[in-house]
């Protein structure tokens, strides 16, 4: 399971950031981190990019970026 | 250590440290999205300079002044959310820390927002330089029911702490003394966070041998901070300390921290700092139990709906692009009038009382009036876009924009934030130019800058209105939709090209916070917009004006030439001709008209009237009544102000674009007209019309590139891309055209 499967609403545990170079340090100084929680709030009017919440403040990420973040969505 | 000295120090040089100064300088540092320039602007107001961070395209903001007696240098760093290597901003702000150690940081807090801010403050700790919090958007998260316990929060982190609310000025005061105090005072040096036993090992590790067999390094660099970075095996500083032969023992320490934690060393330290930053904001902050929805989540469940989100988009942007052209139109249209009538009467009138030539006074009303008339008339549009654009930055919009249109931009290589600058590139290609800061990336900004010209602007309108009005009257909507449309079809086709070739291999990203919407301060609004025009009026101004005069000589040189045929510029329209020849308008007539669209487009038009016209003996020249001119300049303006609001308020049609002609103007023209019917075709005055849309930005869209990205680099793709390509367009039209059969 990665970011850019989760459903509005959908809530999740951050489980590995795969990204690499600037992608990831950028996201990690976002706060994406390992063990962090991730709710996805919207999906743009076109399908892409899609809308975040996390450490209360809300982050828009492509997809493609949203597919090397793993997550695992709670119960 | 008078104020008056210290008051104005524009023009000295920066100082290296701080025991060598007679003022405090004090450098601000904070997150996008913090209220940073707000509280800057809020501080400083029209105090600030502002210029660009040497040989970068970032805006850096400095304001001298004294308070309490002191002076104080306030250097306003890029907004940053880390001081990692990895963007622009941050390499600027974290360049300018450690190499010209500021007296002390004023680190601006979004209270709404702690843990990510902190983030930061973290980071700007491992420095060891001074620091002052300005607890900043306080109002907010007392209104949200936030509780932040400040004391607990300048014991952990060693540092004083302010609450401020900068866009009601609440709290700079205390914000200012604590910098001061905090700066004088060397026992106020701000905590070192504990990064647990295996970093902060490490670390001791590398500072133990690095440092230690290398003393010089550790007065260059705060130690703390050097340890960290070199265990983060950061390029920028491993180049600069020359570090080789003792790296293995570095390794060593670093590769046992990755391995006990299973990760690499940069998420280990991402990690250890969010910890602190995550801590620390458990410690310190209350929230209320119960969530109240907000009125951020409220907007956005219409603004990024699904269904509304797009319609919303364009409606603001059509209201925009509008007021945008249309609140600056009038003033346009004053400034033109102004500068070619009466102003130009008094100078001619006042130059033939002093005795002068007949080329001087051509070359004063000709070449300076015109030229600097020229550069006016840009100003309005110019504040007027710049004002909308900085009202959608500040109030949470352009983000919202950026996400919605990501998908669409996204597809010929560009980022979201791409959207508007492109827009406006159809009213005016400039103050687009300028629209590209608001593009973080240097790739998207280049990249968006290169498209803009295609980008069909109000200049070249009224070539295609004159050719249009001659061969194509009868359906002369569908033939300039048809020049739009050609616009952005190649727009995107190039965008694909330059993605594939220019810049291949540079990673785009779209990693953007959407901050909550706020409203901007008028007072932040307002300087910002000054600050923009000032600079376009002097920087800008002066490249243009040369460039009108240049244009001046090359008309009337060389000395006493009668024909047009003869001058330079016909000179140069003959040397052309022969490469236009395949395009159908391989006259020197022709060609000198699009040298001179040089300037701007529209001057094509002006052109062809002076040379294809013969003049019809000297005009009469009325004597200029002082009096009645200044009345006519007085009331035009109050007609032009009142025709601006009167735009703003009516709201229907943009009226910046049509393709109908006034009779008067047409009357005017109709020798042109004539003259255009016998020396162009239908077929060739369309290619003629497609080559005046794609052929070159004009000189101030230059310069606009220049001042955007310090170098002419950009400028010259634009130029060599854009001419080969207009040239390759009309010759497919008008020999595609032939083949077919047209004419």
């Amino acid at each position: 399971m990665n970011l850019a499967m989760m459903k509005p609403g959908e809530q999740g545990r951050i489980v590995r950031v795969g990204a690499i170079g600037p992608i990831k340090r950028r996201l990690m100084d976002m706060g994406v981190l390992s063990g962090e929680v991730v709710r996805v709030e919207k999906i743009a009017p076109l399908g892409d990019p899609i809308e975040v919440t996390i450490k209360d403040y809300k982050l828009s990420l492509r997809k493609k970026e949203a597919e090397g973040i793993a997550v695992e969505v709670g119960k | 250590m008078s104020t008056q000295t210290t008051e104005r120090r524009e023009q000295a040089p920066a100082p290296s440290g701080a025991s060598d100064s007679t003022y405090v300088t004090i450098a601000v540092a904070g997150n996008p999205n913090s209220g940073k320039s707000t509280l800057i602007n809020a501080l400083a107001g029209t105090r600030l300079h502002v210029g660009n961070w040497p040989g970068v395209t970032v805006e850096k903001k400095e304001a001298w002044f004294s308070f309490d007696g002191r002076g104080i240098k306030l250097v306003d760093l890029p907004g940053t959310y880390s001081l990692s290597p990895y963007t622009q901003e941050e390499i600027i702000a974290r360049d300018y820390l450690v190499q010209e150690r500021p007296d002390v940081i004023v680190n601006v807090i979004d209270a709404t927002n702690l843990e990510r801010n902190l983030y930061l403050t973290v980071q700007l700790l491992e420095l060891g330089i001074p620091v002052v919090m300005a607890l900043n958007i306080y109002d907010e998260a007392e209104q949200k029911g936030y509780r932040i316990d400040v004391k607990a929060m300048e014991l952990m982190l060693g540092v004083t702490i302010i609450p401020t609310v900068a866009t009601k000025k609440a709290g700079l005061q205390d914000l200012l003394e604590a910098a001061l105090e905090t700066a004088a005072d060397p026992a106020r040096r701000p905590k070192e966070l504990h990064y647990g036993e295996d970093i902060e090992a490490a670390a001791s590790a590398v500072e133990r041998s690095v440092i230690g067999a290398h003393p010089g390094i550790g007065e260059r660099y705060p130690k703390r901070w050097l340890a960290f970075k070199i265990m983060e095996g950061d390029e920028r500083v491993l180049n600069d300390i020359n570090l080789s032969g003792i790296d293995a023992a570095v390794k060593l320490a670093t590769a046992h921290v990755a391995d006990v934690h299973e990760s690499d060393i940069e998420t280990v330290m991402a990690d250890a700092r969010y910890a602190q930053a995550a801590g620390l904001t458990r410690e310190v902050l209350r929230k209320p139990e119960t969530k109240k929805k907000e009125l951020t989540d409220k907007i956005d469940r219409f603004v990024l709906n699904r269904f509304l989100g797009i319609p919303i988009f364009l409606a603001a942007m059509w209201l925009m692009f509008k007021l945008t052209f249309d609140v600056s139109t009038p003033f346009v249209d004053w400034i033109d009038a102004m500068t070619a009538g009466p102003f130009k009467r008094w100078t001619e009138a006042i130059l033939g009382l002093a005795g002068a030539s007949d080329w001087m006074v051509s070359l004063a009303t000709d070449g300076i009036i015109a030229g600097v008339g020229f550069v006016l008339v840009f100003v309005p549009v110019i504040f007027a876009m710049m004002f909308f654009i900085t009202f959608l930055e500040g109030s949470g919009y352009m983000a919202r924009a950026a996400f919605v249109m990501d998908r669409a931009m996204h597809a010929m290589g560009l980022h979201g934030k791409s959207f508007i600058p492109m827009l406006l590139g159809f009213g005016c290609n400039v103050p687009a130019v300028y629209a590209t800061r608001t593009l973080e990336n240097q790739r998207d900004k280049a990249l968006t800058a290169l498209l803009i010209p295609l980008m069909s602007c109000g200049a070249r309108l009224p070539v295609y209105v004159v050719f249009i009005g001659v061969f194509f009257s009868a359906y002369a909507g569908t033939v300039l939709w048809s020049l739009y449309v050609m616009g952005i079809a190649l727009a995107v086709l190039m965008g694909i090209i330059f993605k594939r070739t220019l810049f291949k291999g540079e990673a785009p990203m779209f990693i953007m916070e959407l901050p909550p919407y706020r409203m901007p301060s008028f007072r932040s609004l307002m300087i910002h917009t000054w600050e923009k025009g000032k600079h376009f009026l002097i920087k800008a101004g002066t490249y243009i004006l040369a460039v009108s005069i240049l244009v001046w000589f090359l008309l009337n040189l060389p000395w006493g030439v009668e024909q047009r045929k003869d001058s330079y510029l016909g000179r140069m329209g003959q040397v052309i001709a022969p490469v236009l020849e395949p395009l159908g308008f391989g006259t020197w007539e022709a060609a000198s008209s699009l040298v001179s669209g040089l300037i701007a487009k529209e001057i094509v038009v002006g052109t062809m009237g002076e040379i294809y016209v013969p003049k019809a003996g000297e005009e009469k020249k009325a004597a200029p009544k002082f009096t009645e001119d200044l009345k006519e300049v007085g009331s035009s303006f109050a007609v032009a102000v009142r025709d601006s609001a009167a735009n703003v308020v009516s709201g229907i049609g943009i009226s910046s674009i049509t393709a109908q002609e006034s009779s008067e103007e047409q009357e005017e023209r109709s020798p042109l007209r004539r003259v255009i019917k016998d020396q162009f075709t239908p077929l060739s005055a369309y290619a003629f019309i497609t080559f005046v849309l794609l052929y070159m930005p004009c000189v101030v869209v230059a310069i606009a590139m220049k001042q955007e990205f310090g170098t002419w680099k950009w400028f010259g793709i634009a130029f060599a891309y854009q001419m080969v390509l207009a040239w390759a367009v009309a010759f497919t039209i008008y020999q595609g055209g032939r083949l077919l059969g047209l004419s």
